[in-house]
């Protein structure tokens, strides 16, 4: 066995020896940094769906331009054209005023009673746009409108802008709170950890003494502690999740409804095993941080 | 018996420890250690006597480099003290090993836990750390107790796993702050021993005690220190104990 594997190996039995040697204090870090994952775990899910369901509505996003009554064909294809080159733009679909007469009906289905009292068809001709990828937010969709607004031919722009701004806003305003929530949560969990560690350097201040004493360097001394703080760490992110995802099962039913009922669609998703594995990291260098901050200027040989 | 000390002007090259013109002080105006100068070739046996507050610990402590001198230089094993950077310490006390009057022993390790910590340091592999232990715990004859722990263990015992402890490393330097202050006649005969074998082996050894009989037993090279100054320089009269 080389010397450095000997050496990680002596750290790791210290750090465990450690671990065990001071249970309940194990224990309370390990929770605290669990509660505070569960919080910042929470926003997390929440921001990732937020943030998927975004994506979704960028993928269905349509602008229509309605046209102005009495253009001629060759006029409706020249627009169509015109609109088609205009950047950001991938697909435009010219749908004639028969056309969207038609589409009308078979979306009223049997009241088509309706229809049957109106003189002429009332409905306009208009220009349905998809978007490229790239567009498809609230800022790439407004420079795209602002090129087509103004366009001979064109009486009216629709499309959801305002809804897909606000809902934009929300999602940034939750990821803002996720973002400050979690670096308050994150600094007490630090605290905590570097308080732990602390303590564990007071308790085993003999053991230090005596290491040094014999010849062990800083990192001799150091390592293990920031193994302890690692491992305190990631066993709380661990736990976190295993609570994040027992409140995930518990509340989809109620989550589920309550999208259905707002956006008329629900496939609320956990933690990508990408999101999950940056907790368990994150909570590993959280450990390690707080374990460095208290080790700080603590070896003296 | 030679009054004050006299320092070779070319020093030996055998000469593990050499100080010049060191002075500690740890308050303005008050001095712990006062132009103490000295040579210590390798393999020698010293004992420093004085009384207490006499500086024996303050130069022992320099030693190691627990402390620096406010004066002076002092040379360990090659190495300057004075300069010495802090990364440096932990490869100097490799060569120079410490046994103090309390043991320093881990209660919560065993014996053998304790002896092997100095060659954990160094990265040394359990097995080949398992053989080693086991070696010099016989020469001091506790091979058979080296998975107790040390509160299970008399003073005498204590003290022999820290002197086990402190030559498992084969150091070069071997201090000693009163190993035997607080163990019974017998017992202190038995410790003497023991780190005398060490010094016939070839390590340079350093006693610091204010226990007479144990320097007339022995009549090795004695430095007497008094309020910080070494005051005589006995040479070692070549007896055998």
């Amino acid at each position: 066995m080389s010397r450095l594997a000997s050496q990680l190996r002596s750290f790791v039995r210290t750090a465990l020896r450690g671990l065990r040697a001071s249970p309940l204090t194990t224990a309370v870090s390990v929770a605290t940094i669990a509660i505070t994952l569960v919080l910042i775990g929470s926003f997390v899910v929440v921001v990732e769906n937020m943030q998927g369901m975004l994506e979704r509505f960028g993928e269905d996003l349509h602008v229509s331009l309605y046209l102005e009554d009495g253009l001629s064909d060759a006029e409706l294809e020249g627009l169509a054209e015109r609109v088609e080159t205009v950047e950001g733009v991938d697909a435009v679909e010219l749908v004639s005023k028969e056309q969207a007469l038609q589409r009308f009906e078979a979306g009223v289905g049997a009241r088509t009673g309706l229809l049957e009292a109106l003189e002429e068809n009332p409905l306009p001709a208009s220009l349905e746009v998809t978007l490229l990828a790239a567009r498809r937010t609230p800022e790439g969709l407004a420079v795209v409108i602002e090129s087509i607004d103004g366009l001979p031919g064109i009486a009216e722009v629709a499309y959801g802008q305002q809804w897909v701004e606000t809902y934009a806003r929300a999602v940034a305003l939750v990821r803002g709170a996720a973002f400050g929530l979690g670096a308050v949560l994150a600094l007490a969990a630090f605290l905590i950890v570097a308080n732990t560690i602390r303590l564990a350097v007071y308790a085993r201040s003999d053991e230090l003494e005596i290491v040094s004493l014999v010849g062990g360097s800083r990192t001799f001394v150091n390592a293990p502690f920031l193994l302890e703080g690692m491992i305190q760490g990631g066993a709380g992110a661990a736990l976190a999740l295993v609570i994040l995802y027992a409140l995930f099962r518990l509340l989809l039913p109620g989550f589920e409804a309550g999208l259905e009922l707002l956006v008329g669609y629900a496939e609320p998703a956990f933690l990508s095993p990408g999101g999950m594995l940056r907790i368990v990291l994150g909570g590993a260098a959280l450990g390690a941080v707080g374990s460095a901050a208290a080790l700080a200027g603590s070896w003296r040989p | 018996m030679r009054r004050g000390v006299q320092v070779a002007d070319r020093p030996s090259d055998e000469s593990l420890v050499r100080m010049y013109h060191v002075s500690k002080s740890y308050l303005a105006g008050s001095w712990a250690l006062r132009d103490v100068s000295l040579e210590i070739g390798k393999g020698e046996l010293v004992f420093l006597t004085g009384p207490s507050g006499a500086g024996k610990t303050t130069l022992l402590r320099l030693l190691f480099a627990a402390e620096r001198p406010s004066e002076g230089q002092i040379i360990v094993c090659g190495r300057n003290i004075a300069r010495l950077r802090e990364g440096a310490i932990p490869a100097l006390r490799r060569r120079v090993s410490v046994v103090f009057q309390d043991f320093k022993l881990l209660h919560r390790r065993t014996i053998e836990e304790n002896v092997a910590i100095a060659l954990e340091v160094v990265g040394t592999s359990p097995r080949a750390a398992r053989g080693r232990v086991f070696q010099v715990l016989k020469q001091v004859g506790l091979q058979h107790r080296r998975y107790h722990h040390p509160l299970s263990l008399s003073g005498g015992e204590q003290q022999r796993v820290a002197i086990a402890r402190a030559l498992v490393s084969e150091p070069e330097v071997l201090l000693a702050d009163e190993p035997t202050g607080s163990l019974d006649p017998d017992l202190t005969i038995e410790i003497m021993d023991l780190i005398a074998s060490a010094a016939a082996r070839g390590t340079t050894v350093i006693v610091a005690t204010h226990d007479v009989g144990l320097v007339q037993r022995y009549r090795k090279r004695t430095l007497h220190l008094e309020a910080g100054r070494v005051r005589t320089d006995a040479p070692d009269t070549g007896a055998s104990v």
